[in-house]
């Protein structure tokens, strides 16, 4: 498994894409959906549906702003008709097919970076809703358990740990553990990181599905 | 480090006056009046004495040696004075005057002048635009405030260091009003020199501080800060009041210092990493400041009441265990043994549970034995007694009785509510360093301050 310095090598030659982020944290352990990227209409596509299919392009970074995100494709024959159509949009853009993950809860977790404090690390509910919520809590990168623990029940995300609600469940030490190497990945990149977004994030117990990221810096 | 400024033998007032209308005067006067037992030596060209003391030209007039220089003339004059103060090999500098980098481009450069002569010298500066230093231990108030507007706190356990200083100087004088004492009182200014790092840092050593409130508008050096904030912590407890929390107040901070913004969610998120209590006003700064200061810490959050009116004892309750307009704190379910005892020495319609209504009969020898068992109850990590002045049996006794559990294992927080015997029960728990609050409100956040911080101790431990 890779740590967080490999990481950040791998970002700097492969770059910044949704896809090569992801499979930058694939390599730590952290569990992203199974994907593949796509030039054309291939001839069969081995995934199970449903999937979601993004334009994948370093230069869009808002891709459900301009039309580049479709969601809920339930066929192959679906899937043909939607390339087609987002290729007009983006003739010259490559396009990644992924994995829908449907069970869970929405959450986003984040870095930024604070002009006086460097950079912070960030737990939210609600993942794209969030903004909505309020429902966020900062603490300064590097975070030990101790920090993530109590991040957890700063925010509504403590109320799905222990026994769950409704059904929905959220692993505390998974959780923890995966703070922790996002706060690592904080602390390889420095100055290269001025803000990562993971959003949203998906948990289903101690399943941890990072579902979309974007980093901004340097790197 | 800062001995000197805290306790120096000598003090000059460079700009002391005998008209009462200049900074000079006030200076002066609250130096004299605090009977500060240094030598002083006022400095003005033109007076042969001033407040009967010689008054001298210069401060190389002076040739003795000089651990704190008090410049009070104005800024377009200070610049000469501290470039004198350094050649005189004066350790300290308070630099009185505003007009500085806060008024403007042509007062931003005087300062960054007097900051690159300080910065290559042995001597060391407060402010400018600062209201003074105030060290009770060492009788030392430099404050230019004229000493029969405002009181100043007597002597206690609490370092004050404020950014602004018309609001330390109210804090301090609205405080003095029930005795609360303060170790040291600073007030920063535009902190061109020492600033609040290094200061929590001496505090953390000083003998006489058990715990440091600060007031920030802004903060420089983020992560020394916060690093400050986490090591000093754990020795020393620490509440930070930060104002600048939504985008028009940090726009008034910065108008009023200067001061570069930072996302509040940050700051609070930061404090909590340092386990420091946060506070939103300069009544629950000062508040936290004294709980912590004078508590044990507790072993969890489940809470005791005691109270003689039945009321008191419901909305305690209710702001300790609800999660809005609360604490979301524990009230302690007691045990049987505890509830025999209290029945024991209670009247009967008195109410042996959680809260413990003593009722109007309550006595002092009733709450002795009611503290006692409370004490003794494993259930129980805090409690909360009121002393409340409207029964026939209530009376300064209650104080001696409550000392006498107050170094006991588990905090006691004292309620107050009242004007006469009340104000004078709170003066008295204060003299003794007991934390007596004068409202419901403002007991319980007093509590949840001291959990808080037991907590950030307990999970230290555990890291």
């Amino acid at each position: 498994m890779n740590n967080a310095d490999e990481f950040i090598k791998e970002i700097k030659i492969n770059g910044k894409s949704e896809f090569c982020i992801k499979t930058a944290l694939k390599n730590m352990g952290i569990t992203v959906p199974q994907s593949v990227i796509i030039d054309n209409i291939p001839e069969k596509l081995d995934m199970s549906y449903p999937v979601v299919l993004k334009v994948s392009d370093e230069s869009i970074l808002h891709k459900s702003d301009v039309g580049g995100v479709s969601i809920s494709i339930r066929t192959f024959e679906e899937l043909k008709a939607r390339l087609v159509k987002m290729k007009k949009l983006f003739p010259k853009s490559q396009f990644m097919v992924e994995e829908m993950v449907e069970e869970g809860i929405e959450i986003i977790v984040g870095i930024s970076r604070d002009k006086v404090f460097g950079l912070s690390i960030m737990l939210g509910m609600g993942g794209t809703m969030t903004e909505i919520y309020h429902d966020v809590t900062f603490r300064l990168i590097p975070v030990n358990r101790y920090d993530c623990d109590r991040m957890i029940d700063e925010v509504s995300i403590g109320k799905f740990t222990e026994n769950g609600f409704r059904g929905h469940k959220i692993d505390r030490n998974a959780l923890i553990e995966f703070l922790i190497k996002i706060s690592s990945i904080g602390e390889a990149g420095g100055n290269l990181i001025d803000q990562m977004d993971l959003n949203p994030v998906k948990i289903n117990g101690s399943k941890i599905f990072v579902l979309d990221a974007k980093i901004m810096g340097e790197l | 480090m800062f001995e000197q400024l805290v306790s120096p033998k000598s003090v000059a007032v460079v700009g002391a006056s005998e008209n009462p209308m200049k900074i000079g005067y006030a200076i002066m006067k609250n130096l004299v009046e605090g009977k500060y037992g240094g030598e002083i030596y006022p400095v003005n060209r033109s007076a042969e004495t001033i407040l009967n003391m010689k008054s001298y030209s210069s401060l190389k007039d002076i040739r003795n040696s000089v651990d704190l220089c008090v410049i009070a003339v104005p800024a377009s004059l200070s610049l000469e004075v501290v470039r004198e103060a350094i050649q005189c090999n004066i350790p300290f500098i308070v630099l009185i005057p505003g007009g500085f980098s806060e008024t403007g481009e042509q007062g931003k450069q005087l300062e960054e002048n007097i900051m690159s002569i300080i910065k290559n010298s042995g001597t060391r500066l407060i402010g400018p635009n600062t209201v003074g230093v105030y060290f009770p231990h060492s009788n030392l108030n430099t404050a230019l405030t004229p000493p029969d507007r405002v009181s100043f706190p007597k002597p206690g356990s609490i370092s004050f260091i404020s950014q602004s200083g018309a609001l330390g100087l109210l804090t301090m004088d609205s405080i003095s009003d029930l005795g609360i004492g303060i170790s040291a009182f600073i007030n920063l200014g535009n902190r061109i020199d020492v600033d609040e790092i290094e200061l929590i840092k001496y505090f953390k050593n000083d003998p006489k501080t058990k715990s440091i409130a600060v007031y920030l508008e802004s903060v420089n050096n983020g992560r020394e800060f916060y690093e400050t904030l986490k090591e000093v912590n754990r020795v020393k407890p620490i509440v930070v009041l930060k104002s600048g929390r939504t985008a028009s107040s940090a726009k008034a901070a910065s108008l009023h210092t200067g001061a570069l913004g930072t996302d509040d969610r940050i700051f609070n998120g930061m404090l909590r990493q340092a386990g420091v209590a946060r506070a939103y006003n300069e009544v629950e700064l000062i508040d936290y400041a004294r709980v912590l200061s004078y508590s044990p810490l507790p072993d969890g959050k489940n809470v005791a009441i005691v109270t003689t009116a039945g009321g008191v004892g419901v909305i305690t309750v209710d702001y300790i265990s609800a999660t809005e307009h609360g604490m979301g704190m524990n009230i302690a379910s007691l045990s049987a043994e505890t509830k025999e005892k209290i029945k024991a020495s209670i009247i009967s319609f008195g109410s042996a549970e959680n809260p413990v209504d003593l009722t109007a009969d309550g006595s002092i020898e009733a709450y002795d034995s009611v503290l006692s068992a409370l004490q003794e109850d494993d259930n129980v990590n805090i409690i909360v007694s009121y002393a409340l002045p409207q029964t026939p049996k209530m009376n300064m006794g209650i104080v001696d009785v409550i000392s006498k559990y107050i170094h006991a294992k588990k905090p006691v927080i004292v309620g107050v509510i009242g004007s006469k015997l009340g104000t004078d029960l709170i003066r008295e728990f204060e003299r003794r360093q007991i934390p007596a609050f004068p409202s419901i409100e403002r007991v319980v956040n007093s509590v949840r301050a001291l959990y808080d911080y037991s907590e950030f101790r307990r999970g230290e431990m555990n890291e």
